[in-house]
């Protein structure tokens, strides 16, 4: 580990949980704060007749010592041994959840503070559940104020319970739970000797063994185009590599539009020649044959390509102060993409605080709220799951001109995983034993038919076709096909599959065993 | 090995070609510093070498030769288009320090700055401004915008996440925009080590003295250092426990000096 690489935290809990001293302990500890500085805060407090305040260190605004609360994101900074420190700190007023999540989306680590005295509330709850949709995996609780309760282990471990079922119904595993007193500085830096029952690390230790997020060169190339620069003879596809790795030579698709060439160059200012680009690099590559794609394409390997959707389920959660409202349309960006969705349904309205269903086909979600969600979109984009890919799977939904709320993709629900594929009846048509017969129980992803005057005209002679369909999913396009040349069809479950017989007839004859080559 | 510098990079020259894409008539406040300096190298990384928007300097006349000298050269260099942008008015009434220190840096550089927008009609502008400098600037955003009278409403600020900025606003509003808001002090330094690009030289120690900040002559001091090389300045602020901007005496005026010139449109 490069001994400057700052790690980004960001210290999350209910207000008055105590985070803005713990945030001062932190400073106090590891030496960061200029002399000027403490010297300053200590004369203000001297002013205002009260104690040291460690809390005056984060509060840099005139309102913020005014309200005596942290009103939005800011950044500051300290150092272990080990490396530096970077705190995006997130204020625990309910107001201001959307500060939280603008500096939280980039943290490579979490402190979830829960006051042992009060125990679990409702903002540590939604708190967490924001992490949770953020991605954030490396979490370390610390249950404060023990100093208050004499460091019984009794109350330490009750409030570890309770925090800990409810970060699993999260999906996080805390890292670490901590018995501190950010006040008296128990295990911050050093253990005081008031948990001799604790033997876990120190705060400083947890974050210490965290390492830093960033784009996985292993997963997949997912590589979004930025924009398109025509330059000194070139054209030039710009973009910073999400995940994956490129090389020089690499045959590669564009997604959506489907367009496959191959990487002539990798282009980087005052680096000639390379060869290859990894996950985190902005870079440019030009292309062997001349396309025109737009911004928001995804280059990508053939074989383990995104997914193209135009319909998914999300969960989102929802910051501007005019709801997000069932039925209208927003604009979605995912990556370099953008475009207009339309809310089919908000199928189910959470508490974030209870994680509980409050209403299932709400009408709206207000400002804090979060829901599961069916969206669908004016055109196609590539994009991944939230679970296999965090940088594909995420967007933002602007309300009118702002950002109003993010989500991430759960499931697609155009069965999105594989491009529409056009299949060509007359070609897949086969006389088997059993007859005319269309197998479809190997195709994956959505279909359309092309159809030859030649397939109708069979139709028409009294011909019947026998089609095995994968899952009641693929009755769609066939019902489709019928509906548009006036063709009839009857269809039999067979266990998970579905046996489909297409025909021209006026009056369907009763098939009782269509298996049998009953034709 | 992809470290902390090529994340740093990789994030300021996304910024750039973001803001490149979304807005018409961008220029980039120079103000022949370390950081504006970083920025432009950034920008042409950015952008394949080229810089595809005007460089904005704002002289109050105040400034140190050597700084200029260095403005100038480096413009060339960089084939870049310098525009060089002043209150004539206020500078022909002798405006100075002697006024009031915010008055001057309000006359000087924030008015200055107001009328090379409007009469340029940019709609964004980049800024070297750090999140580590001094507590205003901690809470910005990348994409900041400014209303018709230049002012920052910081208390209501839209949210920005996973790189997907706001990048729409209203009719009249000028946004700011700051490719390297994350970035550190340290970093900067590292950065130049890394990439060996030229610096004014004011910030090299000269007997016994150099700049950490630049800014005008008489609001600006010197520290002790004998700093003469990028590593023995890296080594110094590794130990050093005053801020940055200490030397900066607009930033002195009272605890919120800094606060009350930013939400009125001051850099």
């Amino acid at each position: 580990m490069n001994q400057d690489e700052t790690l980004k935290i960001v210290i999350v809990g209910h207000v008055d949980h105590g985070k803005s001293t713990l945030i001062g302990r932190l400073f106090y500890d590891t030496g960061s704060i200029p002399e000027t500085r403490y010297q300053e805060i200590a004369a203000t407090c001297r002013a205002q007749g009260r104690e040291f305040e460690y809390a005056y260190l984060m509060d840099a605004l005139e309102e913020e010592r005014d309200q005596n609360i942290t009103i939005d994101t800011a950044s500051t900074f300290f150092k272990t041994e080990k490396r530096p420190y970077v705190i995006i700190d997130a204020p625990g007023h309910k107001q201001f959840l959307k500060n939280m999540i603008t500096g939280a989306s980039s943290a490579d680590a979490a402190i979830l503070l829960v006051d042992g005295v009060e125990g679990v509330r409702e903002q540590t709850k939604r708190h967490a559940y924001v992490l949770s949709l953020l991605g954030i995996r490396q979490v370390i609780v610390t249950i404060n104020k023990l100093d208050m309760v004499g460091y019984d282990q009794k109350v330490f471990r009750q409030v570890e319970n309770d925090i800990r079922a409810f970060l699993h119904s999260v999906d996080i595993i805390p890292s670490y739970v901590i018995p501190i007193s950010a006040r008296d500085g128990e295990n911050m830096a050093t253990r005081l000797g008031g948990t001799p029952w604790y033997t876990g690390p120190t705060v400083l230790e947890g974050l210490d063994t965290f390492e830093n997020v960033r784009g996985d060169s292993d997963l997949p190339l997912r590589l979004p185009v930025q924009d398109v620069y025509k330059w000194d003879g070139k054209r030039i596809y710009a973009g910073r590599i999400e995940t994956g790795s490129a090389q020089k030579g690499d045959e590669v698709i564009f997604l959506p539009s489907g367009k496959i060439t191959r990487i002539k160059s990798i282009e980087k200012w005052q680096a000639p020649d390379l060869a290859q680009a990894k996950a985190g690099e902005c870079i440019g590559i030009t292309t062997e044959d001349e396309l025109f794609v737009e911004r928001g394409e995804v280059i990508a390997h053939r074989s383990k390509a995104p997914a193209k959707t135009r319909e998914f389920r999300a969960s989102i959660f929802w910051l501007a102060d005019q709801p997000f409202k069932n039925g209208r349309t927003y604009t979605l960006k995912l990556a370099t993409s953008e475009v207009q969705a339309t809310v089919l349904a908000i199928e189910e309205r959470l508490d974030s605080s209870s994680l509980e269903v409050t209403e299932r086909y709400a009408e709206e979600l207000m400002a804090t709220e979060v829901g599961n969600v069916l969206l669908s979109l004016k055109g196609e984009i590539a994009a991944d799951l939230f679970s296999d890919n965090i940088r594909l799977g995420r967007f933002v939904i602007e309300d009118e001109t702002f950002i109003g709320g993010g989500g991430i993709i759960r499931s697609f629900a155009d069965r999105a995983g594989n491009a529409t594929r056009r299949i060509n009846l007359s070609e897949q048509f086969s006389e088997g034993e059993e007859g005319n017969l269309i197998d479809l129980t190997r195709e994956r992803g959505s279909i359309e038919f092309d159809v030859t005057i030649k397939f109708l005209e069979s139709l028409a002679q009294g011909n019947r076709i026998l089609f095995r369909l994968r899952d009641p999913g693929q009755i769609e396009p066939v019902a489709l096909l019928a509906y548009e040349h006036n063709l009839n069809f009857s269809f039999s479950r067979i266990k998970d599959q579905v046996n489909l017989i297409l025909y021209k007839e006026k009056v369907p004859r009763v098939i009782d065993h269509p298996e049998d080559g009953g034709l | 090995m992809y470290d902390h510098l090529d994340e740093l990079e990789a994030q300021s020259i996304y910024i750039f070609r973001e803001a490149y894409r979304k807005f018409e008539n961008l220029a980039m406040l120079y103000s022949i510093g370390k950081d504006s300096t970083t920025m432009i190298h950034l920008a042409r990384k950015a952008f394949f070498g080229k810089i595809p928007f005007p460089l904005v300097h704002i002289d109050t006349t105040y400034k140190y030769p050597e700084m200029i000298e260095y403005r100038d050269r480096m413009a060339r260099e960089w084939q870049a288009d310098l525009i060089v942008g002043s209150n004539q008015e206020a500078i022909a009434a002798k405006m100075s320090p002697e006024a009031g220190r915010m008055v001057c840096c309000g006359k000087l550089k924030t008015e200055g700055l107001t009328r090379i927008i409007e009469e340029r009609d940019f709609h964004g502008l980049f800024l070297g401004i750090r999140r580590d400098e001094e507590g205003s600037r901690a809470k910005e955003r990348v994409f900041s915008p400014r209303d018709k009278n230049f002012e920052w409403a910081y208390k209501d600020q839209p949210p920005e996440l996973w790189d997907q900025f706001n990048t729409t606003f209203a009719l009249g509003t000028h946004v700011r925009v700051h490719p390297i808001l994350h970035w550190t002090e340290l970093n900067i330094w590292e950065y130049i080590q890394r990439e060996k690009f030229e610096i004014c030289p004011l910030y090299f120690a000269k007997d016994g003295k150099r700049f950490r900040s630049l800014g005008c002559m008489p609001c600006t001091k010197p520290i002790d250092s004998n700093a003469v090389t990028v590593e023995e300045i890296i080594a110094e602020l590794k130990v050093i426990n005053t801020p940055e901007r200490a030397g900066r005496a607009q930033d002195q005026e009272n605890a919120y000096a800094m606060q009350k010139l930013r939400a009125k449109g001051y850099m």
